[in-house]
């Protein structure tokens, strides 16, 4: 949600909108929802809760572990209770991690270890927010990150995380060797030239191949990147948003409901000197738009309309920055959401986010956060959702203390009659046969993921659900 | 002369109680500072400089003593089982997976500039 400028000019607006509403207006327009129930920190056991970012999955893990080398690894793979999850910053929505056996960190093991060329070889724990300034030090970037700084590389790769650019890969694609530690102890390379359908079945397999503890990755000269943020009518960002995603290195949008407008961002190599962001302050343009839902979700027209008059002054002054491409692609993200998001065919996104947009306005007015619109190169791992052509993921987001169900009831369908492929990290009720269905190479993946770990050591619940349902 | 002195303990004593403060901490002690122990350095580092490090991310940074002061007051046990399940924008454990309570209590000990109580 990097809005900026924009953020705190359109905060200011709905100050005074409230303002001007009296005191029982700024009581309601302020109003937060109760912190959501919290699972007790420890257990009967003495186990120190493990919880998701968000908050809504959650174990006792028996045996929390951080190994600081590769045979300290695989001794632990072999030892420890199971089922052994490895877990990054525990940004999946999904219940990728929960265990009661052992939570596997891979924190002490990070840091860039080579630079070879345009090759990098990294540590699978190393944070993205570590990664840039780590790769910035040997001249060299990240093609494409995703916007959220925080994920470790790993978990990055195991559930296909990604950016946006039409020409540009998610972060899986960008890798060229794997190393793998197996639950017999054993650590396996591979790449296309040795062990190559590991090398394919690896790169987005949600630690259940083994754990990845080391990924080679093709890296670009670090350049600068020109940013621009620009609010405009919802219908003229779906009239251009073809042509920006073709001329422009990095574009993606948010639709934001109830507002008829949509914020546009656009990223594209420079020379220019630098003119870094400032202070974050997205977090007040979604207090703002949060004000609104409370005062006036009775009401669609007049909730638009005060959006419109608290974003005119906005509309006209487009934020621009230019910085190190790591510092502007990824940041952090202070307010908590949950989120869906699917992968559809390029040609079927802008109209299946008019639907979700439509539907949202029509059925939830409680919902205040944008959806978040991106396009993504395709690329060749088995369970990647941008295996066989181009995606435009559609993300849906809510406050982490507002309901998301709905995004099962009202949301999915909308997205799977597109032919959607869901987020592996993010929310979705798909199970082993669906994805059967959606992946030319489930069952290859199957027998693969069967021969490494016959006694499915490191299945959680979830993933016994869908790999031997 | 006894009466200059006493004024001059009671202002030492205020100093003191408000932790010697002159405002909250400038960026650039916002980015140095860090525990002394470098097992918890590291965990500061990866799970709660971010955020208690930044200005304007809605958290107290770290050594801003006005920002620590009411939450100290609810008692070090709250705040550690805040830091452990997460509270508000503070994400479960901050998102450090192999922490310990006590760990935890010693990074909000340090935060808060309360290591000596």
């Amino acid at each position: 949600m990097k809005i900026s400028r924009r953020a705190a000019l359109f905060a200011a607006g709905a100050g005074a909108v409230v303002v001007g509403a009296g005191a029982v207006g700024v009581s309601m327009a302020e109003y937060d929802p109760p912190e959501p129930a919290a699972p007790p920190a420890t257990d009967a056991q003495g186990h120190v809760v493990w919880r998701n970012w968000s908050g809504i999955r959650h174990s006792y893990p028996q045996s929390p572990i951080a190994p600081a080398s590769e045979d300290e690894l695989a001794h632990l793979l072999k030892t420890s209770p199971v089922p052994i999850r490895a877990v990054g910053a525990g940004h999946s929505f999904m219940p990728l991690v929960p265990t009661n056996g052992t939570l596997l960190s891979l924190d002490a093991m990070s840091g860039v270890t080579a630079v070879d060329g345009d090759q990098a070889t990294v540590w699978a724990g190393t944070r993205l927010g570590d990664l840039g300034p780590a790769l910035a030090s040997h001249g060299r970037a990240m093609a494409n990150l995703p916007d959220i700084n925080k994920q470790s590389l790993g978990g990055a790769l195991g559930t296909a995380t990604h950016g946006t650019g039409k020409h540009l890969r998610a972060i899986h694609g960008d890798v060229t060797a794997l190393r793998l530690a197996t639950v017999d102890g054993n650590i396996v390379e591979c790449s296309k030239d040795k062990n190559p359908d590991l090398f394919d079945a690896a790169r987005v397999s949600l630690g259940s191949l083994g754990i990845i503890v080391q990924a080679r990755l093709t890296t670009i000269p670090s350049r600068r990147l020109h940013r621009r943020v620009w609010l405009e009518s919802f219908e003229e960002t779906l009239a251009a948003a073809e042509q920006r995603w073709s001329t422009h290195r990095n574009f993606e949008f948010y639709a934001v409901p109830f507002t008829g407008l949509a914020a546009n961002i656009t990223h594209d190599e420079t020379s220019e000197p630098a003119r870094p962001r400032g202070p974050e302050t997205d977090s007040q343009f979604l207090e703002a738009l949060k004000a609104l839902r409370n005062l006036f979700s009775f009401s669609n027209t007049i909730r638009k309309a005060a959006a419109k008059v608290l974003l005119a002054s906005s509309e006209a002054n487009p934020e621009e920055a230019v910085d190190d491409g790591w510092k502007l692609l990824s940041t952090e993200r202070p307010v908590r959401f949950n989120e869906m998001e699917f992968h559809l065919p390029a040609d079927a996104q802008l109209a299946a986010l008019r639907e979700v947009v439509e539907t949202i306005e029509r059925e939830r007015h409680d919902i205040f956060f944008p959806i978040e619109t991106r396009r993504i190169a395709p690329d060749d791992a088995w369970l990647s959702p941008f295996q066989g052509g181009p995606r435009g993921s559609i993300a849906v987001h809510t406050y982490y203390k507002d309901e998301y169900e709905f995004l099962f009831q009202l949301i999915e369908p909308i997205l799977r009659r597109y032919g959607g492929r869901p987020h592996w990290g993010k929310l979705n009720s798909l199970r082993g046969a669906d994805f059967a269905a959606i992946y030319p190479r489930w069952k290859e993946f199957l027998e693969l993921r069967r021969s490494l770990d016959p006694d499915a050591r490191l299945l959680n619940d979830y993933l016994r659900g869908i790999f031997l349902s | 002369m006894k009466g200059t002195v006493r004024v001059a303990l009671c202002a030492t004593a205020l100093a003191l109680l408000s932790g010697c403060d002159s405002g909250p901490p400038t960026p650039e002690q916002l980015a140095a500072l860090k525990p002394a122990d470098a097992r918890l350095a590291a965990i500061y580092k990866h799970s709660c400089k971010a955020c208690h490090a930044t200005p304007g991310s809605g958290a107290p940074l770290v050594h801003d003593h006005s920002a620590w002061a009411p939450r100290w007051a609810k008692g070090l046990s709250v705040l550690r089982d805040h830091a452990i399940v997460g509270f508000q924008a503070m994400p479960a454990g901050g998102q450090c997976a192999v922490c310990t309570p006590a760990d935890y209590e010693k990074l909000i000990r340090f935060m808060a500039d309360q290591e000596d109580k």
